[in-house]
């Protein structure tokens, strides 16, 4: 009660959507420290990556957020409000496209409205636009087995975004695809969050992937799971890929290469 | 160059313009009439004995007794099917039943386990004789060994779809707050529809088998006393047109489960993706501007 009252107001005052105070989680009684004393807000809209290695607490502090997993100490906030389970102004989208083979791509999308109650034609419509914006106009009516793992993800995509959340959780949603397909997507996500004005959390394991995306890019090492540092990516959103090979990008590259030490 | 063109010329003229399907077709007939040939000429040679194997003429000559001389064979074939027809649906819904039932319920399948794996191992069909003890000659003794046979593949199938549900599946339903209710609809049940409909297709053909066997115990009516019958009386020939009544009858519910399991679990092949995709966008396609 005490910590939620404190979340709140720490939400009010700071104008950030996410708000974590001295937020661990352990498993197994405190054998494991998967998340270590993390500090952090996050601004309404921008591009947070979070990028370390296997076991660095990165998806941990994604479920944390998404309300999957309860912490084990400190505070958490998104919208001042304290997380205490799912909400609807967080929405997930994991690294399988985790589609219900037997519904279709629009139906596939609707899948949040449904749960929330009853689907309406514009609903329909909305989802169907969705589809059209990850560029599936000719696909509205296909089953998951018909689809690429490319096209897959981009139903997900699609379905995130049907939710309404503003707050969007990406857990290395295209780390399965082939590097060609990946890159195109990074795009095509970074002109899509930014038309909908949604504040992002994207986890992945590459380091020139999390900085091109990102505003922010959460460095994170393990055994304990922590933030290490914070990294600000100063370029304007959108960018093209071809930033990826300028001086000041490479720079980056270096400066989170040298935090993550020799585990990486 | 020449010599090799007259040679294909020369082939394709032999077969007779036939495509490779129309070819097959023709050498499978070949090789079946040859075999049943070589069995009706072994059998009239006297190197066959007639009481086992009797020659396929006098089988096709029971075929048109019993089905349309005598036409006895069509009360008894109605009496078998509907006890398969209803232990089929009395199994299916005990079996489907029970196994979502189980398979929800933790504490009911820590506690049920140990009798599930008991009844697995006897042998079902041993209990026959004592439901006839217990319900007394007739249909319902019947219908309860049929049931009792063909209980146990949707039983168990219905509990691994139900129990196997797909982790990443249930996390997305979780982080979109789904209901129990919405969890069970809309993916548990779905999502188990494929390997519950496999269990209804194997018993089915066990429906069968069981139907027989409380027939063969009970010898009033239906195809399995029929067999007795005839095979007491050394009609071998009849027996065995019964029997291969039976092998059309069992390729007919294969054929007819796989038809059905097409059209229920749609999406596990093209035509049904299909058919249901055009049906979806027949329904919404003016909804969302196609």
């Amino acid at each position: 009660m005490n910590a939620s009252v404190q979340a709140q107001a720490n939400g009010a005052a700071g104008k950030s959507v996410i708000n974590a105070k001295g937020l661990s989680k352990t498993f197994g009684g405190g054998a494991v420290v998967a998340l270590n004393d993390a500090n952090f807000e996050i601004r309404p809209g921008s591009f947070v990556s979070l990028v370390g290695p296997s076991g660095c607490g990165k998806s941990t502090l994604l479920r944390l957020i998404a309300g999957l997993i309860d912490r084990t100490n400190g505070e958490l906030a998104v919208h001042g409000r304290d997380v205490t389970g799912p909400r609807t102004d967080v929405g997930m989208m994991f690294q399988k496209a985790t589609l219900l083979e037997w519904r279709t791509a629009v139906e596939n999308v609707l899948l949040p409205t449904e749960m929330a109650g009853t689907v309406t034609k514009a609903d329909r419509k909305n989802a169907a636009d969705l589809l059209r914006m990850v560029g599936l106009k000719d696909f509205l009516f296909a089953f998951p087995s018909q689809l690429s793992g490319g096209m897959q993800q981009r139903v997900a995509l699609a379905r995130l975004l049907q939710t309404g959340a503003d707050v969007l959780l990406l857990d290395e949603p295209f780390g399965a695809l082939d590097e060609f397909t990946r890159e195109r997507l990074n795009v095509e996500l970074m002109r899509i969050v930014g038309e909908v004005k949604a504040t992002t959390l994207f986890v992945t394991h590459n380091i020139a992937e999390a900085i091109f995306l990102a505003d922010q890019v959460f460095v994170m090492t393990p055994r304990p799971g922590q933030i290490a540092s914070i990294v600000d990516v100063p370029f304007e959103r959108p960018r093209p890929l071809s930033i990826q090979t300028s001086p000041e990008f490479n720079t980056l590259v270096a400066q989170v290469r040298d935090i993550l030490g020799e585990d990486h | 160059m020449a010599a090799q063109d007259t040679m294909t010329e020369g082939l394709s003229a032999r077969s007779g313009g036939l495509s490779l399907r129309q070819r097959r077709t023709l050498l499978h007939a070949l090789i079946f009439f040859t075999l049943i040939g070589l069995w009706e000429a072994g059998a009239r040679l006297g190197l066959l004995d007639p009481l086992f194997y009797p020659r396929p003429t006098s089988i096709l000559n029971s075929f048109y007794l019993i089905y349309i001389k005598n036409g006895n064979v069509w009360f008894n074939l109605y009496a078998t099917m509907s006890l398969v027809i209803a232990g089929w649906i009395g199994g299916s819904i005990l079996g489907v039943g029970l196994g979502a039932l189980v398979g929800f319920n933790a504490v009911v399948r820590r506690f049920l386990k140990p009798y599930v794996i008991v009844l697995e191992a006897t042998p079902r069909i041993a209990v026959a004789p004592l439901l006839i003890a217990a319900l007394g000659f007739g249909a319902s003794s019947k219908i309860a060994i049929i049931v009792l046979v063909c209980f146990f593949a949707p039983f168990i199938n219905t509990l691994s779809g139900v129990v196997n549900v797909n982790e990443d599946k249930l996390e997305l339903f979780r982080s979109l707050r789904a209901t129990k209710m919405q969890v069970l609809r809309k993916l548990v049940l779905p999502d188990a529809i494929p390997v519950i409909m496999a269990g209804e297709r194997l018993a089915l053909t066990a429906a069968l088998s069981g139907a027989l066997v409380a027939e063969f115990i009970q010898r009033d009516q239906g195809m399995g006393a029929l067999i007795l019958v005839y095979t007491r009386n050394l009609n071998m020939a009849s027996s065995f047109a019964c029997i291969f009544t039976l092998t059309i009858l069992g390729f007919l519910i294969f054929k007819g489960m796989e038809w059905v399991d097409h059209h229920i679990a749609y999406w596990k092949n093209e035509a049904g993706m299909k058919r249901i995709g055009d049906r979806r966008r027949r329904q919404f396609g003016a909804q969302v501007g196609e």
